[in-house]
């Protein structure tokens, strides 16, 4: 099926009553998480997961990712209105964001970042046609060996970039390895590291600990708050118009916003956020008054708000030809196709169009609802920021409950819940990153398969397998972009150094 | 001082866990058994767990940054929502679902704030809702306790 041929018939999918149902719930729902801030989208779909389990893979899939993409419209608005990210994809909108709404243009900031979502959304659907249909053509020719090259350079790539001390993200993906191997060894059927536990004998389930890591840590840091109000500015629908000069101040930034956003969608680590300060900064290098920056340039807005929306495109593209998921957010996508038996990767797009195609054209739909509701609605939106802060964290805490025991009703499940949103509060109040570990525990037990079946097929030769050109050339991008920052840094140090004697 | 703890605590754990899965049949190169991947990882968890600690010892001392009187009431209701957390598993099996869901709501809305009264009648509110929706409508089998 070609691109466009694929494109009709995933129409035809997406515009069932039940999938366009489902796309409307999904962004509505992650307009929501996106406003408040403290609960984000991930959160959101680890608690909605096992709500999907009874719907067709597709519609669930459909569901999940209209949460992901839609919490970026709606984290553009808080920022801008209320100067609190809704959430961390939102963090830079929030400097020149709010600076617009003390100078009374909150209207046209919330406007021109609506309608850079929507056209970046589109492109980065269109990118998604594009690089998923190519890299899973070349992606057949794959073997274990491969796939163990992308899994181990991705998470190497992960802990560079996810900000923090490279360290502290390697311990991170060490516990998240660790994990990955309890339970039942799938070639052996040893059990490892239960301790006698039948329950632990499943292994660990990744919903719980993202619950946990991502929605109960995220309510600990809002119950620590108390009662508290956002003050919140009204906006009027007569001043959401942009003006003449503020659109054409904004077209250049939305485009280089949602081609940086894309690219770097694509590359494993913290997209939707790394974006938005990679555009930002392009925005301010291309400027020809950079120093308007921060003080209220529409550029400001247009370029990250573009860029997190075409970030969460670029993210699906590994998981959809590959099968590997780079981020928090796809690891439950993940979840939500491998619970059906679908195996996401170069064979699902041609196996299962139905799931692939559908959920390609439910984003060119969810984009279009999101502009529709985000803008002339988004008044309603932000009345939910008057709901008290701390009901709210109370009942998302006791749904965060109710659906990690729903998962398969085991007691198990409530306490690794508990477990892991003490220690996810902790991993924020030391600013460490906790999507390494997600990611590791999803990828662990594939990079224990294919490891495994790689030795085989090599007979025991790691020198066999490393030098096989595709694995060569997949492990050379993350150990140059692990090796070369600080050699580069100890050559500068010592000019560095010298520089205030002289 | 914190950071040399956790990374004490690193080493540790990597320790445990790598003297665990050097029990596993570790098999051979060719044919790796169920122990070798997590030999593997557990020697990497030691190897991050020296860098972070000798990393640790290296920096210089840091003294704590003296806490202010918000800082302890940001913690008591971390505390006390964690507390509340807790109850609920262990409390589950035993007296119910409507019952903790029901004490859950009202005490910790009461810690965070809100009014004795009104924490009450949203509790009451929520575990017959939340019962009701999960429990009846989408047969989640929530535990209903001795009665």
């Amino acid at each position: 099926m070609g691109p466009l041929e694929g494109l009709a018939y995933g129409f035809t999918v997406a515009l069932t009553p039940t999938n366009l149902l489902a796309c409307f719930v999904g962004v509505l729902v992650g307009t929501i998480v996106g406003v408040l801030p403290g609960i984000g989208p991930v959160g959101a779909m680890a608690l909605l997961l096992p709500s999907t389990f009874s719907l067709h893979p597709a519609t669930a899939l459909i569901m999940l990712a209209g949460i992901y993409y839609g919490a970026m419209y709606g984290g553009s608005t808080t920022s801008i209105l209320v100067n609190v990210p809704g959430e961390a994809g939102s963090i830079v909108t929030l400097m020149d964001g709010y600076q617009l709404t003390r100078k009374g243009r909150a209207g046209a900031a919330l406007c021109v970042a609506a309608v850079g979502s929507f056209i970046a959304g589109t492109v980065g659907v269109i990118g998604i046609m594009l690089a998923a249909a190519w890299l899973a053509d070349l992606a057949i020719k794959f073997g274990p060996p491969e796939y163990f090259a992308i899994a181990l350079g991705g998470l190497l790539l992960l802990s560079r970039l996810s900000g923090g001390s490279v360290v502290h993200s390697f311990v991170m993906v060490a516990i998240g390895l660790a994990l990955g191997t309890v339970g039942m060894d799938t070639v052996s059927a040893l059990r490892r590291f239960t301790f006698g536990s039948v329950a632990l004998s499943q292994g660990v389930d990744l919903v719980p600990v993202i619950m946990g890591l991502y929605g109960v840590a995220e309510v600990l840091l809002l119950a620590e708050q108390g009662i508290t109000k956002a003050r919140v500015i009204s906006v009027r629908l007569k001043e959401l118009l942009p003006t003449r000069d503020e659109w054409r101040r904004s077209w250049a930034p939305i485009g280089r916003g949602s081609v940086v956003g894309f690219i770097t969608g694509l590359i494993p680590g913290p997209a939707a956020v790394l974006s938005t300060f990679i555009a930002y900064n392009i925005e301010k290098k291309v400027s020809r008054t950079p120093e308007r920056f921060g003080h209220g340039a529409i550029e400001g807005v247009a370029a990250p708000e573009s860029a997190n929306n075409a970030a969460t495109a670029g993210a699906m593209v590994p998981l959809l030809s590959l099968g590997i998921p780079f981020s928090p957010a796809t690891a439950i996508l993940l979840g939500a196709l491998v619970i059906h038996g679908l195996q996401p990767g170069p064979l699902m797009i041609v196996q299962r169009p139905e799931v692939f195609w559908g959920f390609v054209a439910s984003m060119y739909i969810g984009n279009l609802i999101l502009l529709i509701l985000n803008l002339p609605l988004v008044g309603l939106f932000v009345s939910v920021l008057r709901l008290p802060q701390h009901v709210l964290a109370t009942l998302v805490l006791l749904l965060c409950l109710v659906g990690a025991f729903s998962l398969s009703n085991s007691h198990l499940d409530l306490w690794i819940l508990v477990v892991f949103g003490v220690f996810g509060y902790a991993l924020r109040k030391l600013r460490v990153d906790a999507s390494p570990l997600v990611v590791a525990l999803v990828l662990g037990p594939m990079m224990e398969k294919t490891l495994r079946q790689s030795l085989f097929i090599a007979q025991g030769s790691v020198v066999d397998l490393v030098t096989r050109p595709l694995t060569l050339g997949i492990l050379l991008v993350p150990v140059l972009a692990l090796v070369v920052p600080p050699v580069l840094r100890l050559r500068r140090r010592p000019r560095a150094a010298t520089a205030p004697v002289a | 001082m914190l950071e040399r703890v956790v990374g004490l605590v690193v080493v540790v754990a990597a320790a445990i866990y790598l003297s665990l899965a050097v029990a596993l049949p570790y098999g051979t190169t060719a044919r790796p058994g169920p122990g070798f991947f997590p030999t593997l990882v557990g020697i990497f968890g030691c190897v991050v767990g020296l860098t972070m600690s000798a990393q640790a010892f290296r920096a210089p001392r840091r003294a704590p940054a003296p806490e202010s009187g918000r800082d302890a009431a940001a913690r008591t209701r971390a505390v006390s929502t964690v507390a509340v957390l807790v109850a609920f598993c262990l409390l589950l099996p035993w007296i119910g679902y409507p019952l903790v869901a029901f004490a859950f709501v009202t005490v910790l809305l009461q810690r965070l704030g809100s009014a004795w009264r009104m924490a009450a009648v949203i509790g009451a509110v929520t575990a017959v809702v939340s019962f009701y929706v999960f429990g009846v409508l989408l047969d989640v089998p929530l535990p209903r306790g001795p009665w």
